[in-house]
């Protein structure tokens, strides 16, 4: 056993002590926090420059489903 | 010999023909618009969002995933899917919104390129030759993994279907450019997309329905035999493995830290979702680089938001099946075989054409992308960079076409190679681990150089330097040969780490280029314009 091996056994055995429930509101929690931070992108940076203001020109529905289906899997699967 | 199951009709051949016609014709007609170097590598900077959204999801879905990810499901679970969910979906929209905007202002050609305007040439010129390296081995990876599908399915010779795909990708990448490449990329996807949710949809009605695939799933044994793993197949197989809860791998996307399979949950949140994926999808160039040739920042962003929908569909259609294999093939001995053996077994005569179709698609749609990328890394990050910087539009065209020749002829020579090696891994774990290499250390000084105004240059060639050398060292160590021979016990307990060598170079670049940069030479050059904040603070960084 080397150095390299104690600290990956190390390492191993604190991961493998973490449920795989609180593994799975990790990786929710994560996709909730982008989808948080797409909502609160300031409009100029999701319309185009010279748009028309209608809804379907705003790219943040778009991510915001994208990222809502992912939430959804994460939750189901 | 061919599968028995797998006899092409007249129909099929049809089918395929009417495809690839039709795929000749888009880029021939494409290609009488390109003109100039600029029409070649960034189709004239003309390109929309939603030809690219789907160029973008063509050209990461290729022949080897078809296959690949419907066998390694099939081996390993539904946990291979999040190749596709988490890890794609979140990058591509942190980088619509951060990263291609970003690059899009700079008016780069090429990922390398940006790197040398933030840090210097010697790290630009190292990254050019590792994409380059990649892709032109994947190339032949790509060219093999379908002549051996094909060969194995319909009794094609190998080396006909090698040749055929390579002619046929580089005449209409050579007359067409990127334009062509994304435009044929849109019908490919949506060829590909048909083929697979066929399989899908006959796969599933063929079981007797979503439940009751998933209650067959349900009655795998929840502890598999009490076999140890007795040959080196087998290590990884969920089936073989002492003690695995193989109901729990076969349907969870989470799987435990000891799990045998390559897809541990840390491998999948560090090393996929916050390294690899978001290193694939904002400093890949045979992605980026399509993103660059849209008709606005605007339109740019917008594909990758497109792209990121389009990619919520695809674990369905091509992980999902290799399910439906562990149902209907139970005594399937071969992974690699699950989808062709489905296709054999679900798709009627006449049927079979579609699904020949849809794996070309997907093999055309990422070998003319890695193509083209590679074609532009040679010209615009070695040529002009280093032989000749003035040289003319129409130049930079004639150069973009020979180059493009010439890799064509290395990746049919490479796959002749491959075709002489034992085929002992996956296909698609060859392709990550290939990867996993450089993609850490690339990402690493991306995303500091990016976001912090004090990484200097020889820190980031030193990160470079010094992640590379890590993840191929974390790689030699893991090989029974060597670390036999040093008395050592494997540094990873997983089949395949190449998630946490990803991971371990991604750390050990960082710190490097931390440290250095703290401690090390300053520059006299202000690069603060390709530094996120001042960029967008202060205007474009032209």
């Amino acid at each position: 056993m080397t150095i390299l091996h104690r600290f990956g056994e190390t390492l191993r055995q604190a991961l493998g002590t973490i449920p795989l429930e609180f593994v799975r509101v990790l990786f929710v929690a994560s996709l909730v926090l982008l989808l948080i931070w797409i909502l609160r992108l300031p409009r100029e940076r999701v319309v185009p420059e010279n748009g028309t203001g209608r809804w379907d020109e705003n790219l943040k529905l778009g991510a915001s489903l994208a990222i809502g289906i992912q939430i959804l899997v994460y939750l189901i699967m | 010999m061919p599968d028995a199951e797998n006899t092409l009709s007249f129909a099929d051949y049809v089918v395929v023909a009417l495809y690839l016609t039709g795929t000749i014709l888009l880029g021939l007609w494409i290609g009488r618009r390109t003109k100039t170097g600029e029409d070649f590598f960034l189709g004239g900077r003309r390109l929309p969002w939603w030809a690219i959204g789907f160029s973008l999801v063509a050209t990461d879905i290729g022949g080897t995933d078809i296959i690949g990810v419907g066998g390694a499901a099939h081996r390993f679970g539904i946990a291979v899917a999040n190749f596709e969910w988490i890890g794609c979906v979140p990058a591509m929209i942190v980088g619509a919104f951060v990263f291609i905007p970003f690059f899009y202002r700079t008016g780069v050609y090429t990922v390398p390129e940006f790197l040398e305007r933030r840090y210097n040439a010697n790290v630009r010129t190292v990254m050019a030759v590792c994409w380059l390296l990649f892709m032109a081995c994947n190339l032949g990876l790509m060219l093999v993994a379908s002549a051996r599908m094909m060969s194995g399915l319909f009794g094609w010779h190998e080396w006909t279907c090698i040749i055929a795909t390579a002619v046929l990708v580089g005449f209409y990448t050579c007359v067409g450019g990127l334009a062509a490449v994304v435009y044929t990329d849109m019908i490919q996807c949506v060829v590909m997309i048909a083929g697979c949710l066929a399989i899908l949809f006959l796969g599933i009605v063929k079981v007797g329905g979503i439940s009751e695939l998933r209650s067959r799933l349900d009655a795998i044994p929840a502890t598999a035999e009490q076999t140890p793993a007795e040959t080196e197949d087998d290590v990884g197989n969920i089936s073989a493995v002492e003690g695995v809860d193989a109901r729990r791998e076969a349907t969870s996307l989470i799987l435990p830290v000891d799990t045998p399979s390559p897809f541990p949950w840390p491998g999948i949140f560090f090393g996929l979702a916050l390294i690899l994926s978001p290193a694939y999808w904002i400093g890949n160039q045979a992605i980026v680089q399509r993103s660059l040739g849209a008709r606005s920042e605007f339109e740019a962003k917008a594909s990758y938001v497109w792209g990121a929908l389009l990619k919520n569909l695809i674990p369905f259609i091509v992980a999902v099946p290799g399910l439906i294999a562990i149902v209907l093939l139970p005594d399937l001995d071969n992974s690699d075989m699950a989808i062709p053996r489905l296709v054999g077994m679900l798709f009627p005569t006449g049927l079979r054409g579609l699904f020949v179709a849809a794996f070309l698609a997907a093999l055309m749609s990422s070998i003319d992308s890695y193509l083209n990328s590679a074609a532009t890394i040679v010209t615009h990050d070695l040529y002009r960079r280093f032989v000749n910087p003035d040289v003319s539009p129409q130049k930079t065209l004639v150069i973009g076409r020979s180059v493009t020749s010439v890799l064509v002829l290395w990746a049919v020579a490479f796959a002749f190679l491959l075709t002489q090696m034992a085929e002992d891994s996956g296909l698609y774990t060859i392709f990550q681990t290939l990867m996993a290499f450089f993609q850490g250390p690339a990402f690493a000084i991306l995303l500091i150089g990016v976001f912090w105004r004090g990484a200097t240059g020889y820190a980031a060639f030193a990160g470079l330097l010094c992640g590379i050398a890590t993840s191929i060292t974390l790689y030699a160590l893991n090989q029974p040969a060597i670390y036999e021979a040093l008395g050592w016990q494997p540094l990873f307990r997983i089949a395949d780490p190449f998630l946490y060598f990803s991971v371990w170079a991604f750390v050990v670049t960082a710190i490097v280029l931390t440290v250095v940069s703290l401690f090390g030479p300053k520059e006299d050059i202000d690069r603060s314009r390709y530094v996120f904040r001042t960029a967008f603070g202060g205007g474009a960084a032209k």
